[in-house]
């Protein structure tokens, strides 16, 4: 489980992060970057000492700045059981590797879009702009070709 | 025992002991790690050692420790490490660490 994958199934979760300084922040995690910069909100603040508190409302705090986080066990079961999920089968989010990138997707694949074929409705409707309604395929794998050709004609 | 690596792959799923730069120790299970060192544990507790009384262990839960601020990862011999007695184990907490 990589540390940034665990900090992202936090979000909207509460976390306790310890900063160098000695300072303490508990509060609801929004939002964490590659840099593990993050913002939280309904936040407190424990001085090094324990002995001062502060609330606000939201903070974002600097990733280098951290010392340690602690995240509630259950996040941690939640991310590795999702990991243990994308591993068993193959992974569909846009944007990773193993995505089927280039060769057939990308421009239509199987189902090329020709705008809602022979005789379909819209082709060769002088109004029709994007391939001519229903039909118009290339939606199937990657950005497909929306542009059918009843619109070209 | 295995052979030394420069990487923390031999750690997965084993229990290990991390010392930080502020002299602390957190046991935990190792569950990954990224370039910069950060490291995740779960089940982890922190043991406070004090020169009057035995070994405090304050469970802690999931953690994410920052690569900044570690100064050693072990692994825990788990057999050697459940014979310990803490209550009879004294010692002087370890000092941050000076740059």
């Amino acid at each position: 489980m990589l540390p940034l994958s665990l900090l992202r199934g936090a979000i909207n979760h509460p976390v306790l992060v310890e900063l160098k300084n000695g300072e303490t922040y508990n509060g609801q995690l929004m939002n964490v970057d590659n840099w593990m910069n993050l913002n939280l909100k309904d936040v407190i603040c424990t001085s090094k000492d324990g002995e001062k508190f502060w609330k606000m409302g939201e903070c974002y705090i600097r990733g280098s700045s951290i010392k340690y986080m602690r995240v509630p066990d259950e996040v941690a079961e939640i991310v590795k059981a999702d990991m243990a999920r994308n591993k068993s089968r193959p992974d569909k989010r846009p944007g990773s590797y193993n995505n089927n990138r280039g060769g057939g997707g990308g421009r239509g694949g199987l189902f090329r879009g020709r705008g809602g074929g022979p005789g379909g409705p819209g082709r060769g409707g002088g109004k029709s702009f994007r391939g001519g309604g229903y039909g118009s395929g290339g939606d199937r794998g990657g950005h497909g070709d929306f542009n059918g050709q009843a619109s070209r004609e | 025992m295995s052979a030394p690596t420069s990487t923390l792959d031999a750690f997965y799923g084993k229990k290990v002991l991390i010392i930080t730069n502020d002299g602390r120790t957190l046991v935990g299970s190792f569950q990954g790690y990224d370039q910069t060192i950060n490291v995740v544990l779960t089940d982890s507790s922190e043991r406070v050692y004090s020169s009057h009384q035995g070994i405090q262990t304050v469970p802690l839960g999931a953690y994410m420790v920052r690569g900044d601020n570690i100064a050693i990862v072990g692994e825990v011999n788990e057999e050697e490490d459940a014979q310990l007695d803490f209550d009879a184990i004294k010692a002087e907490p370890l000092r941050h660490i000076v740059h």
